[in-house]
């Protein structure tokens, strides 16, 4: 029998899994949320409270800690509606990871879970996603990204097809699928019909021609996927105002609008939390930003426990994993203005929902949250997480062209997580 | 005394430069504010006035951009009379910077700081006291002085400090203005110097602008020129040589016409296998093809009326000699070799494999029509300034622990179709390269013997299965430098090459590659030209020679021997193909015949999509609009160095948009105007991050490519109707309505329009446009204005964050319509407009 070059390469496995023999457990959630707080949120003034610091000379958390609806797991103050729901969550208070000095770098390692080699491009694990679970509705794309379009969530190797749509604020909807302003349904339907009397006249002078046939086709296929099903789901005025009101801000309306768009069949939505206006520099609380941070924690536990509750309420929390990440934590000493610098030897993740065994902070962190007690969990590790938790082979290969890719680097999953 | 009067008789002329400029390097700043005597200047010119925004770019012998010391500085030095009375002398610099009159001290200001944090406060907008002078921009500092003067000849000198330790080595708004009494305020400099408004001065930065183009133009081929002769009695050997093998065999064709002698080799297969070609392109078809070919952008009106005046029989020649001597040529190949060779510059802390903007260096090689074996030995060099678009910047790869093996695997793909990738971390499976391989090449590369990154390598599991790859190497063994392809070629005339690299295995490398005995390296290269024209390569993969075949093996032999017959002259063999009936035909209407069971026979072109940069550079001459878009830079206030945030300018074409890196994902980094463009062309297949070499683009037709051109921001500002489109001032003309449709046609679609077509169109706009005509209304700025004072350095603030959220929304509405049309038949003319550019025949290239 001769194999081909990618079955040869599938075959032979390069893939420690098949190494080891070992078999991943296989979550059943089939979508996936991921609330991204860029510029690297403090551990230990969120998911991770430790001994509290003076905010000058002192080290230490910046807040005071409070109980959970976990025996013997606390978080900030500032967490105060999380706090009741925390059993639906499990802490990752471990993870980490060599890159401290620079976003750039953290975040693409934390979107895509590797370094850039210069050889290939490696996708993100929304991408990823994406093209392993597809979308549930040929009518709705598998990713959407509320933020801005950068290279940590390009599809990379696995080519445009994976990539996202992306709206900036939950206002303007999603980039090209909305009409300018000034084009109402009278003035669109003239511009079809001016088109299609254009593109008809262009396709009778090339009657063989296939490639303009196929090109018509998938240029009638990108009106319909703006049309009103999919357009409708952007319309946050179709929900209660109690239910608008009750996620709070701008961040809040965007983890509504992600719920919305898991429920229109969207596999993965990325929500990142770049209010920045709230304290100037988002999580990356140098200096000043510091003294506002309560203002962007009180926010994201609003926005979070009305997740839950709502995707709860819905019954689409088992089926929904909802992960809060970011590219690193913060130390627990104060820079000279106040503030924290960086900190990726340990920091937090959440992992909600998605039919996990929750309740559980997994890992600890030592005295002042500096260094793991023990293993940390790396970032292959928590992708590998959230693939199993999705019902992906994490070790399976890619391909960018002949190449065979592992999805992960050696990840394995937490498998404290899985019953 | 006689020079001022003569000086001052001339300054009205329009080029007129009293003001002399010299520029320092290698000093301190104190010296740079006076520099000592027998300090000697590295550059002396003229200028008209005292405004500094740029300064010549400094050439290397080979003609490379290099980088000046950082700081350098800046002295210009005028005389002229004045009256007697009171004067008001305005300095204005972003850094340290001084004005002496008559050898006295007058005014300075401050040396800048660099920047640390990103927590400054947004200043206050600029304010205009004395309306209309243009106010100072932030981060820029104005300081007055006020004198009684006396009548006669005063000296006026202006020192400043460009540059420095964590600055950036660019003037910034650097000027000298001045007036008498209550005066506006004009330059210093002759009479008719113009005002210190923002209208004078804009139109003033773009007449320094092309004036200083055009001047490095001629300083570096000044530069260039005694290089460029011993390249050319380098090839003039090597054709010596080659004139006296035998040529190759033209095929006779039985029936099928012929052109030039590529339609012999393409005829013969197709006789061969009875397949017919396709009919050959109507004229204007051909001139839209050729154009986008060869320029990158489609043609305009006016170069579509000189070609049809031209007589037929000779038309198509005549184009294809102009639009080969058009400045589009360098800008349409820039934007294929940013791909090729990764050219991956990132503006913000670049972190993610990135590295310098060598494309400006690309675009002076296309431009100069420097012979492509010297374009790789300049390349191979790595010489030149990183971050100024020397070839130094190909040597970058951020972040990554083994540089030299990602450029070794790039040029071994680019110029000898060997693709390495997977050497990388073993010995390629199917390919017959062994890890040792590429990092020999890369230790020659890197000028010394290297170890291998633990990360370039397959770990080998405890217990696990043997992997299939052959893992040769072990983390932290060393690999010494040596050729890897003594196969392709083993002999070189290291000693010979013009342009020497420092690192003397480097000019191996070159040698080795661009060696006249080496036939694999023209091969590779005319099989690009080939396959970017056609659509398909001879050679397919083209940048994988050991799993390729070609299908005309005769023919690529004949036009690698034209190449290196001309000098490896890219423009000769684009002229072979674009005059071949070969090329000339209409494409190939079912892609599965080109590649099917008969192989590639050419009875065709491909049929082949417009690229990003091609779409986005048509879009914008097509509706007649000037470029719009922020500068490619992040920390406009200058504070930083270019190692951390690169101004790559304002883009005047596509292929000088750049990654927005904004991987902060903060909205005060964003730069609303670029993204709505960066949006269009990635959804055409444009890599917004190069990180690796490709020939090819992922740029199959997709929904969303539809989509964002239709209902995109650009798109909308596109077919916007408003005082900055040429084809607002169409609309406007005095035309009968069939002659506006039938040149609107004309600029968007390179044709007129269908009998059919007209009808529909006087349909549409026949009932209203006799009254189309807005009586006094006006005519307004409607360019997008983007705040530039928010800055790295003071992005942090909320407030930074705010402007740029409030700019977003505000493009959204796209840009003002024009008050001067009717609306209603504004909106219908878009409506036009819209569908024209949306239609595929706007796309898809003929």
């Amino acid at each position: 029998m001769k194999l081909s070059r990618r079955e040869l390469l599938t075959t032979a496995a390069l893939s420690p899994a098949f190494a080891a023999g070992g078999k991943f457990p296989k979550g059943k959630a089939d979508a996936c949320i991921l609330l991204w707080l860029g510029g690297g949120a403090a551990h230990i003034d969120t998911f991770d409270p430790k001994r509290k610091g003076d905010g000058k000379k002192v080290a230490g958390s910046y807040y005071d800690a409070i109980d959970t609806a976990v025996k013997d797991v606390q978080v900030c103050e500032h967490l105060k509606r999380t706090a009741p729901l925390l059993d639906r969550c499990a802490l990752i208070r471990t993870l980490g990871h060599d890159i401290v000095s620079e976003h750039g770098a953290a975040s693409n390692l934390v979107h895509t879970g590797r370094m850039p080699s210069g050889t290939i491009q490696y996708p993100s694990i929304g991408s990823i996603v994406s093209k392993e679970l597809g979308t549930k509705d040929p009518a709705v794309p598998a990713y959407v990204v509320m933020g801005y379009p950068n290279i940590t969530r390009d599809p990379g190797f696995l080519g445009a097809k994976y990539g996202y749509i992306y709206l900036t604020q939950t206002e303007t909807g999603p980039n090209g699928f909305v009409r300018p302003p000034d084009v109402d349904n009278p003035r669109q339907d003239r511009r079809e019909t001016l088109l299609a009397q254009l593109r008809q006249n262009f396709e009778n002078r090339h009657p063989e021609d296939q490639v303009i046939r196929a090109q018509s086709a998938i240029t009638g296929q990108g009106f319909k996927m703006a049309g009103p099903k999919f357009m409708n789901v952007f319309d946050l005025a179709k929900e209660s105002k109690s239910v608008r009101e009750s996620y709070g801000g701008e961040f809040g309306q965007r983890c509504l609008l992600a719920r919305r768009l898991v429920q229109s069949g969207v596999r993965f939505v990325e929500v990142s939390f770049n209010l920045n206006f709230l304290n100037g520099s988002g999580w990356d609380t140098h200096n000043d930003g510091q003294t506002k941070q309560h203002l962007l924690i009180q926010d994201l536990d609003q926005a979070f426990a009305m997740l839950l509750t709502d995707l709860e309420k819905s019954k689409l929390l088992d089926t929904t994993l909802v992960v809060i990440a970011t590219e690193f934590g913060r130390p627990p000493e104060f820079d000279s203005g106040g503030g924290r610098g960086h900190h990726s030897k340990v920091f937090s993740a959440v992992l909600a929902g998605g039919g996990l065994k929750t309740a559980q902070a997994v890992g600890v962190s030592d005295e002042l949250g500096v260094n793991p007690v023990g293993k940390s969990v790396s970032v292959p590790d928590f992708h590998a997480t959230i693939h199993c938790a999705l019902g992906i082979n994490p070790a399976k290969n890619l391909f960018a062209g002949d190449r065979p890719v592992p999805i992960t680097d050696k990840g394995e999953p937490l498998r404290e997580l899985f019953s | 005394m006689f020079r001022i009067i003569l000086l001052t008789a001339t300054g009205s002329l329009l080029m007129a430069q009293p003001v002399k400029v010299e520029i320092f390097e290698k000093l301190n700043a104190g010296q740079l504010l006076a520099p000592p005597a027998d300090a000697v200047p590295v550059e002396t010119y003229q200028e008209p006035a005292f405004a500094f925004v740029r300064t010549p770019v400094k050439f290397s012998g080979n003609a490379l951009p290099m980088d000046r010391s950082s700081p350098f500085g800046l002295r210009a030095t005028y005389e002229r009379v004045l009256t007697a009375g009171d004067y008001r002398f305005r300095l204005r610099a972003r850094g340290a910077a001084r004005l002496e009159i008559d050898g006295q001290v007058v005014a300075a200001t401050q040396p800048q700081l660099p920047n640390k944090t990103g927590d400054d406060p947004v200043p206050p907008p600029p304010v205009r006291e004395e309306s209309p002078l243009r106010p100072a921009h932030y981060p820029h500092q104005d300081v007055v002085y006020r004198v009684k003067l006396a009548a006669g000849t005063h000296r006026f000198v202006l020192t400043a400090v460009i540059g420095g330790s964590g600055l950036y080595p660019t003037p910034g708004e650097l000027a000298v203005s001045f007036a008498a009494g209550t005066q506006l305020e004009r330059l210093l400099g002759p009479a008719t110097a113009p005002y210190l408004t923002d209208e004078a001065w804009e139109r003033y930065v773009a007449a320094v602008n092309q004036r200083h183009d055009a001047a490095d133009v001629v300083r570096r081929r000044l530069a260039s020129v005694a290089v460029a002769a011993e390249w050319k009695a380098r090839h003039g050997k090597i054709r010596a040589s080659l004139a006296s093998q035998p040529k190759p065999a033209l095929p006779v064709l039985k029936a099928l016409p012929v052109q030039n002698d590529i339609d012999r080799f393409v005829g013969a297969k197709l006789e061969a296998e009875s397949m017919p070609p396709t009919a050959l392109t109507s004229d204007l078809e051909f001139l839209r093809r050729l154009s986008l070919d060869a320029t990158g952008v489609i043609p305009t009106p006016a170069e579509i009326r000189t070609y049809l005046a031209d007589a037929p029989r000779a038309r198509r020649a005549k184009a294809i000699e102009r639009v080969l001597a058009s400045n589009g040529w360098a800008d349409h190949w820039v934007a294929y070799w940013q791909d090729v060779l990764a050219e991956n510059p990132g503006i913000l802390k670049p972190d993610l494999n990135n590295t310098g903007p060598f494309r400006w260096w690309i675009h002076q090689s296309f431009a100069d029509g420097i012979p492509f074996d010297r374009f790789v030995a300049e390349l191979l060099s790595m010489e030149g300034s990183a971050y100024q678009g020397g070839p130094a910047g190909f040597a970058q790869a951020t972040l990554n622990d083994a540089p030299m093996a990602a450029k070794a695997e790039i040029v071994a793909q680019a110029f000898l179709g060997q693709r390495m990738g997977c050497a990388r971390c073993h010995d390629a499976p199917f390919h017959p390269f062994k890890q040792k391989d590429l990092f020999s090449l890369a230790a020659m590369m890197q000028g010394k013997e290297l170890k291998l990154p633990r990360t370039s390598t397959v770990p080998m599991i405890e217990g696990g299965r043997k992997p299939a790859v052959v893992v040769a190497l072990k983390p932290g063994q060393a690999i010494g430098p040596e050729w890897p392809f003594a196969a392709l070629v083993n002999h070189s005339e290291t000693g010979q090459l013009p342009n020497q690299a420092s690192v003397p295995s480097r000019n191996e490398v070159a040698a080795l590659i661009i060696s006249p005995e080496n036939p694999r390296f023209p091969q590779v290269i005319v099989n690009r030209i080939w396959k970017r024209y056609m659509g398909l390569g001879i050679v397919e993969p083209a940048d994988d020679w050991s799993r390729g075949k070609a299908s005309h093996p005769e023919l690529l032999a004949y036009l690698s021997r034209e190449f290196v017959m001309s000098g490896y002259d890219t423009k000769h063999v684009a002229r072979l193909i674009f005059s071949s009936h070969a090329y000339q035909r209409k494409p190939v209407p079912d892609p599965a015949t080109a590649t099917g069971a008969k192989g590639r026979l050419f009875s065709g072109p491909i049929r082949r999509n417009m690229t990003a940069e091609q779409l986005v550079d048509s879009l914008h001459r097509s509706t007649g609009r000037a470029y719009e878009c922020e500068d490619m830079n992040l920390n406009p206030s200058g504070d930083r160095s270019p190692s951390q945030f690169l101004n790559l300018g304002k883009p005047q074409r596509a292929w000088q948009m750049t990654a927005l890196s904004n991987e902060r994902d903060r909205p005060a980094l964003a730069l609303p105007i670029a993204q709505s463009i960066v949006d269009v062309m990635t959804a055409y297949g444009w890599r917004q991050s190069r990180q690796n070499a490709a020939t090819s683009r992922d740029d199959a037709p997709s929904p969303m490519q539809t989509l964002i051109l239709a209902n995109g921001i650009l798109g909308t500002r596109m077919v916007r109707l408003s005082d900055d489109s040429e084809l607002t001032e169409l609309a406007l003309a005095d035309l009968p309505l069939p002659k506006m449709v039938s040149e609107m046609f004309l600029r968007v679609l390179s044709r007129p329009p269908a009998a059919e077509e007209l009808r529909v169109m006087s349909n549409l706009l026949g009932d209203l446009y006799a009254q189309r005509k807005v009586k006094g209304a006006q005519k307004v700025d409607a360019r997008i204005n983007s705040d530039n004072r928010v800055s790295w350095s003071n992005h942090l603030s909320a407030e930074a964050t705010v402007i740029r959220m409030e700019e977003e929304r505000a493009l959204r509405l796209g840009a003002k319509p024009t008050a001067r049309l009717e609306p209603r038949f504004r909106e219908r003319l878009e409506d036009a407009l819209w569908a024209m550019v949306n239609s595929p025949e706007f796309v898809m290239v003929p």
